[in-house]
């Protein structure tokens, strides 16, 4: 069964963006390193805010860092919800 | 290892030696300790034992300069989340000591039915927030 999954591609970026380390990424954006560390694990899910901080450091729109997959719940309820009309 | 789930293995390795030795020996009540001054000394070597667990500890902590002296959403996060579970059990403890306990119990075992709620409820915040750090769950903010 599907799971609510939201990766992240935190540690690729950094590799491009010179090494930047954890510890410098985490205090760009109000971070400390083990949280930086944590959501590069999918071990935390950041707020909102810090989302876009870190798409912002990497000049990336938020959804080219993070990606999120609906879970088995969600796939189920969509399947019963009504398509909205063409136009709306 | 953050500064704060470091601090709260200190206060676990504190509280539980600490509280598991006073406990036993006010279960065994052995013929030393009887009276108030003695139960007094008793709670004081406890209390002494776990406060220099965490100075020592925090002693040896001083060093790492890696460590950023902030706290962020996610430690944030995972101490709301373990003092909720905490005060749940304390309210849990202090309904128990205080309007069930003076009807049936009195003097230290009154005193020591608190002590083992302030004490299980700071155990228990303590190891929640070792798992919120520890653990492979996925936390959100």
């Amino acid at each position: 069964l599907p799971i609510e999954t939201l990766t992240n591609d935190i540690r690729v970026m950094r590799l491009l963006a010179h090494d930047m380390t954890q510890a410098n990424l985490g205090k760009r954006v109000g971070l400390t390193r083990q949280t930086i560390a944590a959501i590069e694990q999918g071990r935390y899910a950041p707020s909102l805010e810090v989302a876009f901080r870190i798409a912002y450091v990497f000049g990336k729109s938020i959804d080219e860092v993070f990606r999120w997959t609906p879970g088995d719940a969600l796939l189920g309820s969509q399947a019963e919800t009504p398509p909205a009309p063409d136009g709306a | 290892v953050s500064s704060y789930e470091y601090r709260a293995w200190l206060m676990l390795w504190g509280l539980g030696p600490a509280y598991i030795a006073y406990f036993g020996l006010q279960i065994a009540a052995p013929a030393w300790l009887v009276t108030t001054p003695q139960r007094l000394i008793c709670f004081a070597a406890a209390a002494g034992f776990q406060a220099v667990v965490c100075l020592i500890g925090m002693t040896l902590k001083g060093g790492d300069r890696d460590e950023a002296p902030m706290s962020d959403e996610r430690d944030e996060a995972i101490d709301s989340r373990a003092t909720r579970a905490a005060y749940y059990l304390l309210m849990i403890g202090a309904v128990a000591v205080g309007m069930g306990m003076p009807f049936s119990q009195g003097g230290w075992k009154i005193v020591n039915g608190t002590l083992l709620s302030v004490v299980l409820a700071e155990a228990l915040r303590n190891a929640l927030i070792v798992r919120g750090y520890r653990g492979g769950r996925r936390l959100a903010h």
